[in-house]
């Protein structure tokens, strides 16, 4: 299996792919939301995941996180065949999602959320973990700006302290490549800025990251490279620059208002 | 010098405990017989909480473990001879199976689904044991199979010395003590469980399984789980109970007025607390059988009626809700102590 992750059919994949989409389909009943969809992201890079609403970027973002499977294609994290895998295996293996809408658990403080990404996996364990799962609890979140907050119900929380939670919780599974989905939606442009330096740091630290947005504003002065889909195909992949002066891009968004 | 500064909450339960460790020489024989027959109840309701109060799997159905652990209990011990320790192990077993396949559906079912299949499972059993009179005894039940344990001269002997005179009155005191015993294993055991790691991953289990997920965490191997132990547990304390004394029969163990007794329990002492079912399993016991026998046909109206009230009032049920008001008392003692903060 591991073989593939030098080998693909068009000979383009690099040795250091974090994630690669092969001809990923996902069709529900007779809808197609993703079209033979095929991209790759490298080590240490962050990749912008663009599209109109409705372009189907959530469900390939499933379809990778192990939601669900793809109806076709493979899914390869670090060289190994990840299709279909349950959602639960690919986090202990290093690949950690947020969700659009917030999920928090509501009847637990901020860093009792924040705990649950690091306890074991297993019925029974008799490890000294509790004042270390805090302990690193805390650092996590002082690292994503929750400090003042953790011993506050999510409830409590402004929009942007639930993104950061959702970001808090995925880095507590110790992610390598972390998947997050629509997180400037809602924000002003200064928690824009303060959260686009929160991926930058998680970056220079050595995490991989794919950021999901419809509108590019933010986004393109973070990400190093963009992959743009419209109704599940891509339109478009190439550096911010390259992706702005794209006349089918600004053809998908409509008037090209970029 | 420390002072032991010990929170009401707290003092209440050593109390309690007090009480239960020397319920037998302050209670009449057929109390203590009764309370005996409570500790059950709370055992069965401490297994109701352990799933259904923490990882909101409902299960409306949950006689089917202690029938299942005092059935198989009794009908080893009946008819191939196995000795109660052994008779109580396959109760255990069986019920601990039986908890593996009703947590499959969960994997797939969720709230009423879930809630309908575990309330059909009982009145299939029901069914059965009605077919085969004979060998399961149908609605009146098995006879009762050997005692745990039986008393000998030298412990009767100390039994008559401290007043336990007569054969019943001294077993009622090795029976009580011994269902203590189980009471106080099961409610160490869950209460350890939950107060874990295990217990944050069922309670969020309840809240968001896509957190669960999100989190690494398999939510479809701790469902399963949760109602492996406590069909276990459950199916225990129905083999230790007809093993001590109690009957097998469908009134005691399998019915589904004693499934819907158990929810109840727990839900007026409080979900996902175990000590809440464990208390009020106790006094529901009493508080039942007083309404039964001074208003008799008005006592189940009476009864549901304070069921009513009291989730009126204090809607996270007893427990929680007096160990809101301790905390209330202690910072009012704590303003009374320092007035200037």
């Amino acid at each position: 299996m591991s073989s593939h992750a030098t080998q693909s059919a068009d000979g383009t994949a690099r040795t250091d792919d974090v994630l690669r989409l092969e001809n990923v389909t996902k069709r529900f009943g007779g809808v197609v939301a993703v079209d033979d969809l095929s991209f790759s992201v490298h080590d240490e890079e962050i990749l912008g995941f663009i599209g109109p609403n409705g372009a189907g970027k959530s469900t390939t973002f499933n379809c990778v996180s192990g939601a669900f499977p793809p109806t076709d294609g493979t899914v390869y994290y670090q060289g190994e065949d990840i299709t279909g895998v349950p959602q639960y295996a690919l986090v202990e293996k290093g690949l950690a999602r947020t969700y659009q809408t917030f999920r928090p658990l509501e009847d637990r403080t901020v860093l009792e959320n924040v705990s649950l990404s690091m306890v074991p996996n297993k019925l029974f364990s008799f490890d000294e973990f509790r004042t270390t799962v805090e302990d690193r609890a805390r650092e996590i979140c002082q690292q994503v700006g929750l400090t003042e907050y953790m011993h506050q119900t999510p409830d409590e929380l402004p929009h942007a302290g639930l993104l950061r939670l959702e970001v808090g919780r995925a880095l507590g599974t110790e992610p390598e490549l972390l998947l997050v989905d629509e997180p400037f939606a809602g924000l002003t442009p200064e928690e824009v800025e303060r959260t686009a330096t929160l991926f930058r740091s998680l970056r220079e630290d050595g995490m991989t990251l794919i950021v999901i947005d419809h509108n590019m504003h933010g986004l393109l002065d973070l990400v190093d490279r963009v992959v743009v889909i419209s109704f599940g195909e891509q339109i478009a992949e190439g550096t911010p620059d390259e992706i702005r002066n794209d006349p089918s891009v600004q053809e998908a968004y409509l008037g090209g208002e970029l | 010098m420390t002072r032991l500064d010990l929170e009401p909450r707290h003092v209440v339960g050593i109390v309690c405990l007090g009480g239960l460790v020397f319920a037998p020489f302050l209670l009449d024989v057929l109390t203590l017989r009764q309370l005996q027959g409570a500790l059950f109840l709370g055992m069965f309701a401490m297994s109701w909480d352990y799933v259904s109060g923490y990882t909101g799997q409902l299960s409306f159905g949950h006689s089917m473990f202690f029938a299942a652990g005092g059935y198989s209990a009794t009908l080893v011990n009946l008819h191939l001879g196995v000795t109660p320790v052994l008779a109580i192990v396959v109760g255990t077993v069986v019920a601990g199976l039986l908890g593996i396949i009703v947590g499959f559906p969960a994997l797939r079912l969720r709230g009423p689904y879930l809630a309908l299949i575990t309330l059909i499972i009982p009145l299939i059993l029901v069914q059965i044991a009605n077919i085969f009179p004979g060998y399961l005894g149908g609605e009146a039940g098995l006879r009762s199979p050997d005692s745990l344990v039986s008393i000998g001269d030298t412990v009767a002997s100390i039994l008559t010395t401290i007043g336990f005179r007569t054969p019943f009155d001294q077993e009622v005191f090795v029976y009580y003590y011994i269902s203590l015993l189980f009471f106080l294993g099961i409610f160490a055991l869950f209460y350890v469980f939950t107060r874990s790691y295990v217990g944050d991953i069922f309670t969020a289990i309840r809240e968001d399984e896509d957190a669960v997920l999100a989190s690494g965490i398999n939510p479809a191997k701790f469902k399963v789980f949760a109602f492996t132990m406590s069909g276990a547990v459950g199916g225990f304390a129905g083999a230790a109970f007809v093993h001590t004394g109690g009957s097998p029969s469908p009134d005691a163990l399998l019915l589904i007025v004693v499934s819907i007794e158990v929810v109840l329990i727990s839900i007026l002492g409080g979900m996902g607390t175990i000590t809440g079912p464990a208390a009020v399993g106790i006094a529901y016991y009493f508080v039942r059988d007083f309404l039964q026998t001074t208003f008799s046909h008005l006592s189940m109206v009476l009864f549901f009626a304070l069921a009513l009230l009291v989730l009126f009032f204090l809607p996270k049920g007893i427990v929680p809700g007096l160990s809101d008001l301790s905390r209330k008392i202690l910072e009012l003692r704590d303003r009374r102590a320092n007035p200037t903060t």
